[in-house]
């Protein structure tokens, strides 16, 4: 039996918006086992939502209707690049061609620029903080992603993500040239920053003044809220899928099209982000959060890290 | 798209790009005894490559090195600096000139212009790994960088140590055959590099009461 291309891509873009919260949920638990708590249920990002889609939701007097628009497009957007990157097959699906990385990155930033741009319409100061930091400090991760893109550009040729994985899929070699391995590292660098991972900043943060991605929602609630959450939590499940499918393990993904594959591609591709999320978990209890001012340091040493690859690639052919 | 690089290419490359990001945490490094840790691993990355040249190339000789330069530059050397950092009481290196955003910058410029000027030779040669002959290059350029911003001895010395890394890397992968009396040779240049810098440490030291060389221009001790 096969599985259709139509349903086989949005049975990609399901299994990201409906597993997403259990890798923050296994996040958060590994978390608290390393600090010696107990921590919640692998399931409490699911119940923490369906609570807050009970709740009635506000909205600041001040705000318009980009605040209130902000958690659905923010959604969509995070939502529709599971569309574009290999999730669950690792032959390209009819819409895969539609955008490239670039096109992804572009959507992603799409759904932060509106987050930031509600963030800044509530005259809420901490959300305010937490916009302003995170165009600031985005700023420095962009060249960085830029240049991992280029490093990808020169291996495959092309940019499509696709490509890079088919690429590593079919010779192992590879993924231990030191060019590949140096991007895979950068990336890995942008990925803590741009989901807010321990160098960067604590991730259930209570204090307010540490706050650079939690800040944004901070007067959202409600629906609006959980909209706002559950996107971040798939935010942070594309961009791990990214990393695992794209650059470092494109294997256990579905090769042909038949239901079992795909459905089997499911459980593999959960369980791979939820590896990578144990090792989050373990930089983020190894790691103290950065002050301020040497998140700079952190994102040269990724900047570093992406200029060495392209200079090994492009001027060493390694 | 370029060929994909072999086995021996690989993983010569890979422990270069290594060698060089330690020269980079170097750059970052604020405290001394880290610096010097650096220092260890860099040259244990080194002996590593040595035994994989001498495995891959059949030169038995570079079995020896490998030894000898682990011995000297990774139990040795950093033995004797830390015992003298423990004689000075000194811990931290002072600020250096630049921030260490800037430092990094600074550095990745200094690295590039090793990158292409070892492209505009326009080598082709098919054992030659030339990312890892770049990369050498790039070691001993950042190395200065780090002896230039940084202001203390310590780091000084350290750079000036890593620079030798830098040098042994590009012989290794360049002329593993080189006689090993040569390398050899090297090593003793750098026990005598040591004990230099250990008396001029020991000297300011004494006149100063510090380690920086900021001191050094003031006219009295």
């Amino acid at each position: 039996m096969t599985v259709s291309p139509a349903l086989a891509q949005a049975l990609q873009v399901l299994t990201v918006a409906g597993g997403s919260p259990l890798v923050s949920g296994v996040i958060g638990r590994v978390e608290a086992r390393l600090q010696g708590r107990r921590g919640t249920r692998v399931l409490q990002p699911y119940y923490d939502l369906a609570k807050l889609f009970r709740k009635e939701s506000l909205a600041p007097e001040s705000a318009s209707w980009v605040f209130l628009a902000t958690p659905f497009i923010a959604f969509v957007a995070y939502l529709s690049v599971p569309l574009l990157i290999p999730v669950l097959t690792n032959f390209p699906l009819p819409l895969g061609y539609m955008g490239d990385i670039l096109g992804g990155g572009l959507i992603l930033a799409l759904g932060g620029f509106f987050t930031s741009t509600a963030a800044a319409e509530t005259g809420s100061p901490y959300a305010q903080i937490g916009a302003s930091r995170v165009k600031t400090f985005g700023a420095l991760a962009e060249p960085t992603l830029l240049l991992v893109f280029v490093a990808v550009a020169t291996i495959t040729s092309t940019d499509l993500p696709y490509a890079l994985a088919g690429t590593i899929h079919h010779s192992t070699a590879q993924i231990v040239r030191p060019g590949h391995l140096l991007a895979a590292a950068a990336l890995l660098c942008v990925i803590l920053f741009e989901t807010g991972r321990i160098p960067i900043e604590g991730h259930h943060g209570t204090n307010e003044f540490g706050f650079i991605d939690e800040g944004k929602p901070f007067e959202h609630s409600g629906p609006y809220y959980a909209l706002l959450q559950w996107g971040s939590h798939i935010k942070q499940m594309v961009l791990y899928v990214i990393f695992l499918d794209v650059f470092l393990v494109p294997w256990g993904l579905a090769g042909t099209r038949s239901l079992g594959d795909v459905l089997l591609a499911i459980p593999v591709i959960l369980g791979k982000c939820a590896g990578l999320g144990v090792v989050v978990a373990v930089i983020d209890d190894n790691w103290a959060k950065l002050r301020l001012y040497k998140i700079t340091e952190f994102l040269a040493a990724s900047f570093l890290l992406a200029v060495l690859s392209t200079f090994t690639l492009v001027l060493g052919g390694g | 798209m370029h060929p994909v690089p072999s086995v021996f290419e690989g993983a010569s490359n890979t422990i270069a790009v290594l060698v060089l990001l330690t020269e980079f945490a170097m750059l970052r490094a604020a405290l001394l005894r880290a610096q010097l840790r650096l220092y260890a691993a860099q040259s244990l990355l080194l002996s590593a490559l040595a035994i994989v040249v001498a495995a891959s190339r059949h030169v038995p000789e570079l079995y020896v090195l490998a030894g000898l330069s682990f011995v000297l530059k990774v139990v040795i050397v950093p033995w004797v600096v830390t015992r003298l950092l423990r004689d000075t009481s000194t811990e931290i290196a002072g600020s250096g000139a630049l921030g260490v955003a800037s430092e990094v910058l600074v550095a990745l410029v200094a690295a590039a212009f090793g990158f292409f000027a070892i492209g505009a030779l326009n080598i082709h040669s098919r054992v030659l790994p030339k990312t890892a002959l770049s990369l050498a290059f790039a070691v001993v350029l950042v190395a200065f960088v780090l002896i230039i911003v940084r202001s203390d001895l310590i780091s000084q010395a350290v750079g000036f140590f890593s620079l030798e890394n830098g040098v042994s890397l590009a012989s290794l992968v360049v002329a593993s055959g080189l006689p090993l009396i040569l390398e050899v040779a090297f090593l003793f240049d750098l026990l005598v590099a040591v004990v230099i810098f250990g008396v001029l440490a020991r000297v300011t030291h004494g006149r100063s009461g510090s380690m920086s060389t900021t001191m050094l221009n003031a006219l009295r001790g």
